[in-house]
């Protein structure tokens, strides 16, 4: 098709590249998109996965979301949690567990983390890095429990503990140190509380509350802010404004009451069965 | 540039630089640190002293650590755009300026003093790098104050700002960055310098430097007279950095108003630059009355709410 | 082989010389009609790692002088080791402190000798002037400065400085009619404001948190304003019947 053409094609829309490409040459800095310099988790135990996450969206040193929510759905025993590009890692994630869901319909069977997974590293690959994901995929299927990290070129590790994002090094840290095979759920629990806890502590760029997600073969249970060490105080000083602060110029007022009298033409009501 | 030859030469800026860091390497901590001379040092040995990176072009650091036009992401910020005029008229010299600093696209700074008192008959306007401005024409005063103690006679306005002058050709090169009027009143009478860190020098009736020059000068131009009265030569100050501040991004704020005459320069006034556009600068000498904007643009008299007659 | 080039030095190299880093964090100083608070939080981070979570950014330099420094960490600590240096060799030469005014000019020559080699700082000056007043002095990193009410700079400054702005000049708020808005707040009201910009800057900016630091200083003879119902307040001056200066202390969150 022509690149003229008025219709777009399905996929990524590429037509302001040249100009953004010669705008950022001039030396006009390109819009800075929501981050989530992030922490996020996942660990395997005796009988599942639990996927952990912090809650903090930046732009640069900006917080923008200070309770967003980085463990997305992509299918009942499946989930992945997102760091980088904080639309990248939403549309990728929504993507994929779309075609998963239609993958499960024509199969007839429940969806494996495997193919999730492969699906995810050749998006990515395609975009040669170009859509900023790095994410954290686990979830237990007929194979058993399976966890991934997979980076935004597309590669892939599949660890019994893992963790992503600028607080990764925190995280991991907590991990190397405390984690063993076969940990009871609860104890798993403690542990990626931890390893957030110790991202949310020691990373800038994470923040806020924790989220967990446990998932079994049996049971999928969405933690969401299972901890909230970073409630705000209470302000010193109320802010409330006298009516009328605001300077103002010129006053108008309107009636949106509007008046109407309805005159019945005919002598009965119209049929409307 | 950065040869071998630039190396070793022992003329030009980076030579000098190098003395300046020779200088400040053998002298750390001068005698005149000790008392209250502290600030500026003895005067009787010259300009003063600046510590400079040991490295081959020390220009080009500074120009990488600090040129806002180069790298906006750079660290040291130093403020620029500005509004500021000056004429001189039958009644003396008036000197107007606003009082925005930015940084970037950030308002540091809503209150800054651009016009800078050098002494009771001279006065300095302030327009590029702040501080450059405020340190050489502190140091400026100085000067002035020792050539009335030998001379037994004020400086000329002439005189003070080739003293300027001369001093930044000095530094020509170095990355200092001034766009100053020296304003005073001397023998000769009232009398305008134009003075930059080019090494630009210019005796002149009227000027107007800064980001908002262009602005300003389009109402000083058309009111412009010699024969102006106080009143309206003030107003006329006012009204060009209103002009400047409602349609430059980097001027605005307020306004600060001198008059220079025989007996030494006299701070009329600050006026708000947004009160100006909506209620006039007040109850002062020369104004007309009203906003200077605002109802012109919205009281019949704008496409959005024209004139009755228009509309029939 | 006298003549053999080693690897390292066989291509031409480009290095540029950086000597400077940002250290995060925010300071604000408020000056009232006989006093002035100046503030700073303590964190000192780079990058997304915190180096320290309590490194001072507010100094006393004599009892009705107080300092906060903010930028390039390192730079700020030699910057304030060499004003109290000059300071105290002018106690030494005059038995006296140095007033305010002229320790903001000393700080301008200071900072201006370093023209071609700045200091990465940004200074906030507060306390006392010969008047009794108080007085808060801002500096850029070369020396140009300006006294002001109030001023924030630093990370968060212009999430910081727009509030000030609506609430100590009052900008944006009309007064209710026949009214008018008071020049200066009291103590409280200013120490209440400085907590919440710091509570506040610290919910939105990652650079700021930990803790905070808030320096009053208080005119000869003032009263204390309901200072000693403040709670952790500690009296830092030399002598209790000159300006007095106090610091209280808070914790900010730690993420």
């Amino acid at each position: 098709m022509a690149s003229s053409s008025v219709y777009s094609s399905p996929g990524f829309d590429f037509s302001n590249q040249l100009r953004n490409n010669f705008l950022s040459e001039k030396g006009l800095p390109l819009p800075k998109a929501t981050s989530t310099g992030t922490t996020i988790v996942g660990c395997l135990f005796e009988d599942g996965i639990v996927l952990g996450a912090d809650t903090r969206a930046t732009e640069g040193p900006i917080v923008a979301d200070k309770n967003c929510e980085k463990i997305h759905y992509i299918s009942e025993s499946i989930r992945c949690c997102g760091a980088g590009t904080a639309a990248d890692t939403e549309f990728t994630t929504a993507l994929i567990s779309s075609n998963i869901e239609l993958h499960a319909l024509h199969t007839g069977r429940k969806p494996r983390v495997v193919t999730a997974m492969t699906m995810l590293k050749q998006m990515l690959f395609q975009y040669q890095g170009h859509i900023g994901a790095a994410l954290v995929l686990g979830g237990v299927d007929a194979t058993g429990p399976n966890l991934f990290t997979i980076h935004p070129h597309g590669s892939t590790d599949k660890l019994p503990y893992v963790t992503m994002g600028s607080g990764s090094l925190a995280a991991m840290a907590v991990f190397e140190s405390s984690w063993r095979p076969n940990m009871s759920r609860d104890e798993a629990l403690t542990l990626v509380k931890h390893a957030i806890s110790a991202g949310i502590f020691n990373d800038l760029g994470s923040g806020s509350n924790v989220d967990a997600c446990i998932i079994t073969a049996t049971h999928t249970e969405m933690l969401r802010n299972v901890e909230m060490p970073n409630q705000r105080v209470e302000k010193e000083k109320k802010y409330g404004f006298r009516r009328g602060t605001t300077a103002w110029k010129r006053e108008t007022v309107k009636s949106l009451i509007v008046e109407e009298e309805i005159t019945h033409v005919l002598g009965e009501a119209m049929d409307t069965t | 540039m950065n040869t071998f030859a630039d190396r070793f030469s022992t003329t030009g800026a980076l030579a000098e630089l190098r003395k300046a860091q020779k200088a400040a390497d053998e002298e750390e901590f001068s005698d005149a640190m000790w008392g209250s001379e502290a600030g500026f040092g003895s005067l009787a040995k010259g300009v003063p002293t600046f510590s400079v990176p040991n490295i081959p072009d020390p220009t080009a650091f500074l120009r990488l650590h600090t040129d806002d036009h180069a790298d906006p992401t750079c660290k040291i910020k130093i403020s620029h755009g500005t509004t500021t005029l000056a004429f001189r008229f039958q009644g003396g010299v008036i000197v107007a300026v606003d009082s925005r600093a930015t940084a970037g696209s950030y308002v540091a700074s809503g209150t800054v003093k651009k016009v800078i008192e050098i002494n009771p008959y001279l006065l300095g306007t302030m327009a590029g790098g702040a501080a450059d401005c405020q340190y050489w024409e502190t140091y400026l005063g100085m000067h002035c104050r020792l050539h009335e103690l030998r001379n037994r006679e004020r400086i000329s306005v002439s005189a003070a700002s080739k003293y300027l002058s001369n001093l930044v050709y000095s530094y020509k090169g170095m990355g200092l960055s001034m766009g100053t009027m020296i304003c005073g009143w001397d023998k000769t009478g009232p009398a305008v310098f134009y003075v930059d860190s080019d090494g630009t020098r210019l005796k002149g009736d009227l000027f107007s430097v800064g980001s908002g020059s262009t602005f300003a000068y389009g109402v000083l131009d058309q009111g412009y007279r010699w024969d102006l009265t106080d009143e309206e030569a003030q107003e006329l100050g006012r009204r060009s950095i209103y002009a400047a501040g409602h349609r430059d991004a980097f001027s605005g704020n307020t306004c600060n108003l001198y008059h220079v005459k025989e007996d030494g320069w006299k701070f009329i006034g600050n006026y708000d630059i947004s009160k100006m556009h909506y209620d006039g600068p007040g109850n002062v000498l020369g104004a007309t009355g009203g906003g200077y904007g605002y109802e012109l643009r919205v009281e019949g008299l704008s496409s959005a709410n024209p004139p009755v007659a228009a509309q029939a | 082989m006298p003549d053999m080039v080693p690897m390292s030095v066989a291509q031409p190299q480009e290095r540029q010389f950086n000597p400077y880093s940002d250290n995060g964090g925010t300071i604000l100083a408020v000056a009232g009609a006989n006093f002035s608070v100046i503030a700073g939080d303590t964190r000192q981070s780079e990058g997304y790692s915190i180096q320290t979570r309590y490194a001072p950014k507010v100094f006393r330099l004599t009892d009705k002088a107080v300092l906060a420094v903010n930028g390039f960490a390192a730079d700020g600590n030699m910057f304030v080791k060499k004003v109290k240096q000059r300071l105290e060799w002018y106690r030494h030469a005059h038995s006296k402190d140095m007033p305010l005014r002229a320790v903001a000019r000393l700080i301008q020559s200071m900072l201006y000798a370093r023209r071609f080699f700045p200091y990465y700082v940004y200074n906030i000056l507060g306390g006392i002037e010969e008047d009794g007043s108080g007085a808060v002095y801002s500096f850029d990193p070369v020396g140009s400065y300006e006294r002001e009410a109030c001023r924030a700079a630093g990370a968060a400054s212009s999430l910081v400085q727009p509030f000030l702005d609506n609430q100590i000049y009052f900008k944006n708020q009309t007064p209710a009619p026949g009214t008018s808005h008071p020049a200066h707040l009291a103590l409280t009201d200013v120490l209440a404001l400085v907590i919440d910009s710091f509570t506040s800057a610290t919910e939105r900016h990652i650079e700021v948190g930990d803790g905070l630091e808030m320096y009053v200083v208080l005119a000869k003879g003032s009263p204390l304003q309901g200072l000693e119902l403040v709670q952790g307040v500690q009296e830092m001056s030399t002598t209790t019947d000159g300006e007095r200066v106090f610091i209280v202390r808070r914790n900010l969150k730690r993420d």
